[in-house]
């Protein structure tokens, strides 16, 4: 029975890191309707910078966290500027074009750094050895990183709550023309919902770099797999990607756990996302939470 | 009215014959029959070394592959991030066949021909059935399907012994009538027998595109519920068109198989499906020509950046590869910078020569 309740508890870990990382894609989303097939890299980019700030140049990592999450603010609002603010109105297939050419070329500009290639870790700032509960144990990174993910996205949800900008950011996503008759700059709310998706992502990506170690491949590639979660969750709803984070790091968590070497099976933690991505696809399109706005034929 | 049959300054059709002929003019007929002597005459003339001919004939097969994704795409205006995987299937069709009699069986050496058509039938049976959420699904959740699709095919390919986990599976060598295809002109032989497919098919879309089906795909691109209204139906359609992607890919990847006489897992990763879909864009969308600018155009890109990376290798020394690091950084420039200021594509410069030299030394 612990066995199960290891599992959950890992699932947990998993998916909440899902939720933060499917976050920023959803925030971009829902005010300008781009998925965002770069989000992966502006991850990894978050958590190099991290390791950048606190190994080699020696800022306490608290600082260099909030540091990344605000190099990564402006880097995220400055790729809006440059290449999507020219595309709004153009075909959805050059959107979605455009953002996996600019996953291609942050792929190259981080491999031209040495972090491209090799394996680091951060330095230990947390008790090394795990908390066990009854037969359940997690360790203190893991914890940390799940208290500040849930922190973070409760601050997220007041922002898009409470404040003004955040609501600006609502009305522009429910109606663009109606936003813009009420005095909204739409353009501005576009780089902000940019921005905003680049810090949650520099913070979903520091708090994957402290679990599971810094490196470029498994990092980038939480960029495709956060697409299964936002669809999961519904593409335009933030309490969607939430739950369906969660929802998904379990049944990543359930599936490597139970059916890996028991039917002859092996990796299905990796395929078992998007084969629930397809079943959602074809029976719920619009996810658990999203909007209904899907056109059939 | 006699028209002069060498050069045409507008469309002066007065019949449905003349506008179904596949030359408009004999420029075209000459030019046309030109480059075809040229790309079979070339190799003959020049000696032209194994490396430079691989390149080639990966221009070939990424032309057949890009025509099928032309047609998804452009024609029919579905977004497929899948593609690889349709050409990964015709390849493991092959590797199938090879893994159950035997890689140097007759079928496998003689019967070629019928192994690459089977290919092709088997992608478009798979195109046809990831096709089926397409009858639900538009632009973005359909793009996201058929990455799905891709990914499970990975895994697919990766957990099966079957298809020996992903390692290569090797592919015996062709036999034509004069007996086996030797090692030195492998890759020439492959040049031809790849160029005529291309040129087969080449000619197939062009007067498919002139049929009911092809205006079908045309129609339900712009609107589909104006199709549907007109008597088409989209939804078989949009499947129909997901089966002929499937079948070009099919072919191609079939072809892949027997040129590098193996198939690996790693040809078909969701990276080459970028790649299919950045050929197509450079090329240029719902454009005939834009199918062969745009392999041409990644491909040479591919070729300069390996040969500047040896170059900047002395130079940067920190960075572990530069080739790693610069074909990905090449790649992504080119797509953006085209989606920004050309989104139609080379295709588009080939159209603005033209209407240009048409008119001559007139403008208005």
């Amino acid at each position: 029975m612990s066995y199960f309740f290891q599992i959950v508890v890992s699932g947990i870990v998993v998916g909440s890191i899902y939720a933060l990382a499917a976050l920023g894609l959803v925030l971009v989303y829902k005010s300008s309707r781009v998925a965002n097939f770069a989000h992966g890299q502006i991850i990894a980019a978050g958590a190099f910078i991290t390791f950048f700030l606190t190994v080699r140049l020696g800022v306490p990592i608290f600082f260099s966290f909030l540091a990344s999450m605000l190099i990564t603010f402006f880097l995220a609002m400055s790729v809006e500027r440059i290449f999507l603010r020219r595309l709004i109105g153009e075909p959805i297939i050059s959107v979605i074009m455009v953002t996996i050419g600019l996953a291609s070329i942050f792929d190259g500009l981080i491999y031209l750094t040495p972090f491209g290639s090799e394996n680091f870790s951060f330095p230990t700032f947390l008790p090394t050895e795990s908390i066990v509960v009854g037969g359940v144990s997690i360790s203190w990174t893991q914890l940390v990183g799940v208290i500040i993910t849930f922190v973070l996205i409760g601050c997220f949800s007041w922002f898009f709550k409470k404040s003004t900008v955040g609501i600006s950011m609502r009305a522009v996503s429910d109606d663009q023309f109606g936003a813009m008759s009420v005095g909204i700059s739409v353009p501005r709310v576009f780089a902000l919902a940019w921005a905003t998706a680049g810090l949650s992502a520099a913070a979903a990506g520091c708090i994957i770099g402290n679990i599971t170690g810094l490196n470029f491949e498994t990092l980038h590639a939480f960029g495709i797999v956060v697409f299964p979660v936002v669809i999961l969750g519904g593409l335009d709803s933030i309490l969607g990607a939430v739950v369906a984070g969660i929802i998904m790091g379990l049944i990543q968590q359930f599936a490597s756990g139970y059916l890996d070497g028991n039917f002859g099976l092996n990796g299905t933690g990796d395929v078992m996302p998007y084969i629930i991505l397809l079943i959602i696809l074809l029976f719920k399109p619009h996810g658990l939470f999203g909007i209904h706005e899907i056109e059939r034929v | 009215m006699s028209q002069n049959r060498w050069l045409a300054t507008g469309n002066f059709f007065t019949s449905y014959k003349q506008e179904q002929r596949t030359f408009f003019t004999h420029l075209d007929r000459t030019i046309f029959t030109c480059f075809l002597v040229l790309l079979f005459g070339w190799p003959l003339v020049f000696e032209i070394s194994n490396k430079y001919m691989l390149v080639l004939d990966n221009i070939l097969i990424a032309i057949v592959a890009v025509m099928g994704l032309n047609l998804l795409l452009g024609f029919a205006g579905l977004i497929s991030i899948g593609h690889a995987a349709f050409v990964g299937i015709g390849a493991y069709t092959v590797a199938s066949v090879c893994q159950v009699i035997g890689e140097n069986h007759v079928i496998v050496t003689h019967f070629w021909p019928v192994l690459i058509v089977c290919a092709g039938i088997m992608g478009a049976i798979f195109g046809a059935f990831v096709g089926l959420p397409a009858l639900r699904l538009k632009h973005l959740y359909l793009a996201i399907a058929t990455l799905s699709f891709q990914m499970i095919f990975e895994w697919f390919i990766q957990f099966m012994s079957f298809f020996n986990q992903g390692q290569t599976i090797y592919v015996g060598r062709a036999h034509w009538f004069t007996g086996q295809v030797g090692r030195s002109e492998h890759y020439l032989f492959w040049y031809y027998i790849i160029l005529i497919i291309v040129v087969v098919l080449g000619f197939g879309v062009r007067n498919l595109l002139k049929t009911k089906y092809g205006r079908c795909l045309v129609a339900v691109r712009d609107n589909d519920r104006a199709a549907d209204a007109m008597g088409m139906n989209p939804g078989l359609t949009k499947v129909y068109a997901f089966a002929l992607a499937g079948f070009f890919a099919g072919v191609a990847g079939a072809l892949h198989a027997y040129l590098y006489r193996g198939v690996g897992f790693d040809s078909f990763t969701l990276h080459h499906s970028v790649a299919y879909l950045a050929m197509a864009i450079v090329g240029g969308l719902g454009t005939l020509n834009g199918i062969f600018w745009g392999p041409v155009a990644i491909k040479y890109l591919d070729l300069q950046v390996e040969q500047f990376s040896e170059l900047a290798g002395h130079y940067l020394t920190y960075a572990p590869n530069v080739a790693t690091a610069l074909k990905p950084l090449s790649f992504g420039l080119v797509i953006v910078l085209f989606l920004m200021y050309e989104p139609r594509g080379i295709a588009n410069w080939w159209r603005i020569v033209k209407s240009y030299t048409k008119l001559w030394p007139f403008r208005y």
